[in-house]
């Protein structure tokens, strides 16, 4: 592994008396941008807090840039941080918001409010330096605090769903812009959120959270390809991933995995994707099921359908060859795109 | 819903009634009769008689209301910033929660709380030269009734400026008021802010300096104009109960004891209803700069 921009070697994290971490170990390479995905309540932001020193760690250690800075105070780890309500100073205007770290470590005025300058130059916000945060909107002010993360080179980068309170088209452009200025300026960046496309898109690779425990950590393909657990599975893609039992009523076509014969046994479970899903006419081969309600989003369509036994089933099929409400069906999946996974532990099964 | 209906709106007049005529009644009329008498001579037993300006006229010329002017103007610019750096002080040492926290704050208020009267009379007893506890606490360590240093003691209730200075310290514990607004202040300031200035190691004196007077210089500078206006009133009690306008020369005679004696140990209503139209002057000034501030920050902060 190359240079180590920042570890977590075990760290467990409580508030007040429950625990929110427990014992996360995680490697983030240098010039990486890993996105920390989870549902609410994981303990994704309380991993950024306990790497900038905002909260302590009850046990492990945090190691920036090979540096071990457990006990070091916040302003000591050498991290910059954008808040989620982008915690701008609102008295202060753009320029000397930017400015304000460099200030306090006592660079002079003038250099200051150069590099300042720069920095809002890098993110397209130059032409607002001499306005205060209350006359920005949303995309402005979060432009502003990625200004006043890159004006100080720290060594690594900390964005707590920085793009949350943005509109849609907002945060898309916003998305292509982060990861564009990552490529450019190379840092070690840590972004949480709990948008799944965000993540897909962004991120070197993905650290997936669950509970305050890492469920996986991989490329986006790995996640999406290879989940490594159920959990991870249905929560990367919208809508979910199906999830039946391996004995129940859908037999994928073509060759199983090899090793144990999967479908015999009750304690595994199957995963298809919406896409993995054929659907065909009731005088077609496979699993007979109904169809209980269609969401058409533009060119696709998502059925939702119901097997004989009550197990539902959502698929995706063209907007254009949709099946109507209530109509009897056949769906059909082959193994190459089933996913097999433990029904007790959820753990991805592999032979 | 749409505007009051003539129901609703004779019920809010019905509602509001009680308050106008309490307002108009008990202070408007009074106030408008107050200004008619500064124009005239009244000794509260005949009938007033008109005299025009001369009720002022004769203020410029009298030489214990310019001491009584200077004196209100001294306590106002001393005593105010001190109480409210008081207040403001306390405030940001106990907004924090922590162990004793709790009792602290309540300690802080709890001078605000006594009585004016009882306030007085147990500084009459503090302040005693000779007995007092804070003359003998002065006297610790020195010989012969002096200070540590050699010094004498300060005379609290003889000497024109230790007087003085007794009056402003007895109005500085009482910023009960000034410390709870404070306080709350201070709590609604956001967190995340302060966690910004940690990341980019901001020392408590840049914190304090760029981040948290700033952003609470609104509150501060609307609570400054509002205790210099009560300051006109809150020496009253301190002046009459403990030095009783004195030391001669009327070193703690204030525009309020000024007021008192005149109209009620001297009889000079009219004379005192003139002052009292300068103390009005006084606090109409204070809230035409409260005006300006409120406009001020208003536009500053965009709300």
């Amino acid at each position: 592994m190359s240079e180590p921009g920042l570890v977590l070697d075990g760290v467990s994290a409580a508030y007040r008396s429950s625990t929110v971490l427990h014992e996360v170990d995680l490697a983030v390479r240098r010039g990486e941008l890993l996105v920390v995905l989870g549902p609410s309540g994981a303990g994704k932001s309380t991993v950024l807090r306990v790497v900038a020193g905002l909260e302590p760690v009850t046990t492990g250690r945090v190691l920036i840039a090979g540096r071990d800075v457990t006990g070091d105070r916040p302003g000591r780890r050498n991290v910059s941080m954008v808040f989620q309500s982008y915690a701008l100073f609102p008295h202060l205007s753009v320029a000397e918001n930017i400015a304000f770290g460099l200030e306090v470590r006592d660079t002079p005025r003038a250099v200051a409010r150069e590099r300042a300058r720069v920095a809002a130059e890098s993110v397209g916000c130059a032409a607002l330096l001499d306005r205060r945060p209350g006359q920005l909107s949303g995309g402005e002010r979060q432009r502003v605090a990625l200004a006043r993360a890159l004006v100080r080179e720290p060594d690594v980068f900390l964005l707590d769903e920085p793009l949350s309170n943005l509109d849609l088209a907002l945060r898309v452009e916003m998305r292509a812009e982060l990861r564009a200025l990552h490529d450019r300026v190379g840092a070690t960046v840590v972004h949480v959120t709990h948008d799944q496309t965000e993540a897909l898109v962004l991120a070197d690779r993905i650290a997936v959270l669950r509970d305050g425990r890492i469920e996986q950590v991989g490329t986006p393909d790995e996640i999406w390809r290879a989940p490594a657990s159920s959990f991870v599975a249905r929560f990367v893609g919208s809508p979910a991933m199906n999830l039946l039992p391996a004995d129940g009523p859908v037999r994928p076509a073509g060759n199983p995995p090899p090793g144990a014969p999967v479908t015999e046994t009750g304690r595994l479970d199957l995963g298809f994707r919406p896409e993995a899903v054929t659907v065909a006419g009731a005088d077609a081969e496979g699993t007979p099921a109904t169809v209980d309600r269609v969401d058409v989003v533009g060119e696709d369509a998502y059925a939702y359908l119901r097997l004989a036994g009550g197990e539902p089933v959502v698929a995706r099929v063209p907007a254009a060859r949709r099946p109507d409400r209530g109509a009897a069906v056949r769906i059909a999946v082959r193994w190459a795109d089933v996913h097999v996974f433990h029904a007790g532990s959820g753990r991805r099964y592999s032979p | 819903m749409t505007r009051p209906d003539t129901r609703s709106r004779r019920q809010l007049a019905l509602m509001l009634a009680p308050y106008l005529v309490g307002l108009v009644a008990l202070v408007l009329l009074p106030a408008v009769v107050t200004l008619a008498l500064a124009f005239t001579e009244y000794d509260l037993l005949r009938p007033p008689t008109w005299v025009g300006l001369d009720n002022f006229t004769a203020l410029v010329d009298d030489p214990v209301f310019r001491v009584s002017l200077t004196n209100s103007l001294v306590f106002g610019l001393v005593a105010v910033p001190l109480r409210v750096l008081l207040a403001l002080g306390l405030a940001l040492l106990l907004h924090r929660r922590a162990l004793g926290v709790g009792s602290a704050r309540s300690a802080a208020v709890l001078p605000t709380a006594v009585p004016e009267i009882a306030y007085g009379l147990l500084w009459l007893w503090l302040l005693n030269p000779l007995y007092g506890p804070i003359n003998q606490l002065l006297r610790t360590g020195g010989e012969n009734g002096l200070t540590a240093l050699g010094r004498t003691p300060p005379q609290w209730l003889t000497d024109p400026t230790d007087a003085r200075a007794a009056i402003i310290l007895m109005s500085l514990f009482t910023m009960g008021e000034t410390f709870v607004v404070l306080l709350a202040a201070r709590r609604a300031l956001p967190r995340d802010v302060y966690e910004m200035a940690a990341l980019e190691d901001a020392t408590g004196w840049d914190v304090f300096r760029r981040i948290t007077l700033p952003l609470m210089a609104p509150v501060l500078a609307l609570l400054a104009v509002r205790d210099l206006i009560q300051s006109l009133h809150f020496s009253f009690v301190p002046a009459f109960v403990v030095t009783d306008g004195g030391p001669p020369p009327y070193a703690t005679t204030y525009l309020s004891l000024f007021v008192y004696r005149n109209a009620f140990e001297y009889l000079r209503y009219g004379y005192a209803a003139a002052v009292t139209l300068v103390m009005i002057l006084l606090t109409v000034a204070a809230v035409l700069v409260q005006w300006r501030l409120v406009r001020r920050y208003r536009a500053f902060y965009g709300v």
